[in-house]
């Protein structure tokens, strides 16, 4: 392979294979993780009884088996040896070396440690997903987060360092400190969340910094929280920067990435295996171009098998090949969680469009919240927005007027805007929580 | 332009072979066992980058 072509690709045998032979390499490593939880981890061994790894030759084999649900995994570990980890655990416990857990955001944090080789696997796949997004060893990469126990990050940093970058952390610096010192290093490209990057420019402003004239980044990578694309497209203003998303979570770890084209995010083929099924049944496999709920199945990580993991996300699946040459699934990440679908007056109601039409045609919101509560027994949606300090009172009526006129159009409900004070909402830097439901019982 | 991965293959078998005598060798010292098992990790990565592949 010539140097150009190379460079173009992570991995070039395995982005370019052809679809057949993914598919083929997918059912042998889905076969063999299927063995290996069986025989290894008591958990599998409960749930796959009955099943014979050797029998699951197709994708329609594949649907046959049991799906894994997070609320599963919490009780697999709840109380049980060994500690913390409980039946999920495929290895011995002195083999661990890696430890992260789930933010807890849906219930009890689901802890997931990795032994040297898992993890490589993890920084593996990471590597695929900062090449596909123009990270090269050229670049000195800034990360403004303290990692902790989240995934994310580690995983960008370690393939960051992998890749041949330089790697700048920025975890113990406040928001000022961090700007000052991505202009100090003259950094060129920055992993961040969504909103922290929003948040990031609005403080660079304040601080009399242009990102776009004033500092280096020329790429940024998302990752902790979905970003709709009219918030990708803000932050390339805002940053003068090409912005890229990947998906990924804990229990999978990252496992698609944006590729040059910006086009919907690249599944990291053959290291995953992905399926789509339908909303209503939540097991029927369904086509492309129609919306499901993402099922993820990583094929190489051992440590903690995780087969068929329902991610709970709405996605759809892209149908035309990638100009980019890669030849694996490409997804769209559209309509949010399934757990934050609600029904509201007959409606179905995500909170992930209000993000889409504020960040698409409201420059002059800083932050936003939504509420939903019950008043007697009708739903109640209110949005609580921030406009920027320099907007005067009536332009601020005009600009209440238009949201609320927007979010009708889009979602064909009836909002109560209410405009808070500057900086009065809060700001977050890891997963943002911008919907709030005051309707569910605690 | 071809890869020649079968060639690839047999050199990453032939690195796998090396690391494990070299664990064997050294065992009882740590400095060898865990350099030697963090090159079979990579090892494990190139399985599945080339040789899965192949197969």
């Amino acid at each position: 392979m010539n140097t150009a072509e190379g460079k173009k690709y992570w991995n070039p045998i395995i982005e370019t294979l052809p679809r057949e032979k993914l598919q083929e390499v997918e059912l042998k490593r889905f076969r063999e993780l299927l063995r290996w939880a069986k025989d290894q981890s008591p958990f599998y061994k409960r749930k796959l009884h009955g099943i014979e790894p050797e029998d699951i030759r197709t994708m329609e084999d594949v649907a046959k088996v049991p799906m894994t649900e997070k609320d599963e995994l919490r009780t697999a570990q709840e109380g049980k040896e060994p500690y913390l980890y409980g039946d999920l655990l495929a290895v011995s416990p002195e083999r661990l070396s890696t430890f992260h857990q789930t933010s807890g955001t849906t219930g009890k944090p689901v802890y997931f440690p990795d032994t040297y080789e898992s993890w490589q696997w993890c920084v593996e796949v990471w590597c695929y997903i900062l090449h596909a997004a123009g990270f090269r060893p050229q670049d000195r990469v800034f990360i403004p987060f303290a990692y902790n126990v989240y995934i994310a990050f580690w995983q960008g940093h370690y393939a960051a360092e992998k890749l041949g970058c330089e790697v700048v952390p920025g975890g113990a610096l406040d928001t000022q400190g961090r700007i000052q010192k991505i202009g100090e290093v003259k950094a060129t490209a920055l992993m961040n969340t969504p909103t922290y990057g929003l948040h990031m420019a609005e403080v660079a402003k304040e601080m009399g910094i242009d990102p776009t004239r004033d500092l280096n980044i020329k790429r940024m990578i998302s990752a902790g929280e979905p970003m709709p694309e009219p918030t990708r497209l803000r932050l390339e203003e805002l940053w003068g920067a090409d912005v890229y998303d990947h998906i990924g979570g804990t229990e999978p770890g990252g496992w698609a990435g944006m590729c040059s084209e910006k086009r919907g995010m690249h599944v990291i083929e053959p290291h995953y295996l992905f399926e789509m099924v339908d909303l209503e049944t939540m097991s029927k496999p369904i086509p492309p171009g129609t919306k499901g709920v993402a099922v993820i199945t990583p094929l190489c990580r051992r440590c903690i098998p995780l087969i068929r993991f329902n991610l709970k996300d709405m996605m759809m699946v892209m149908d035309e090949p990638c100009p980019c040459g890669r030849t694996s699934i490409r997804v769209d990440q559209i309509g949010g969680r399934v757990d934050d679908l609600r029904k509201i007056r007959g409606v179905f109601f995500t909170p992930a469009v209000v993000e889409e039409v504020i960040r698409g045609k409201f420059p002059e919101v800083v932050e936003f919240e939504t509420h939903l509560t019950q008043e007697e027994v009708m739903p109640v949606l209110s949005l609580k927005v921030e406009l920027d300090s320099s907007i005067g009172e009536s332009q601020s009526r005009e600009i209440k007027n238009r949201i609320r006129e927007g979010l009708k159009i889009r979602t064909n409900l009836t909002f109560e805007i209410e405009l808070v004070k500057p900086g009065s909402l809060p700001r977050y830097m890891l997963k943002s929580t911008r919907f709030k439901d005051f309707t569910k019982k605690s | 332009m071809e890869y020649d991965l079968n060639a690839m293959d047999m050199e990453i078998g032939a690195i796998e072979e090396r690391a494990k005598r070299l664990k064997e060798l050294g065992t009882g010292i740590e400095a060898i066992e865990r350099n030697a098992d963090a090159i079979l990790a990579f090892v494990y990565l190139l399985k599945k980058s080339v040789s899965d592949i192949i197969e």
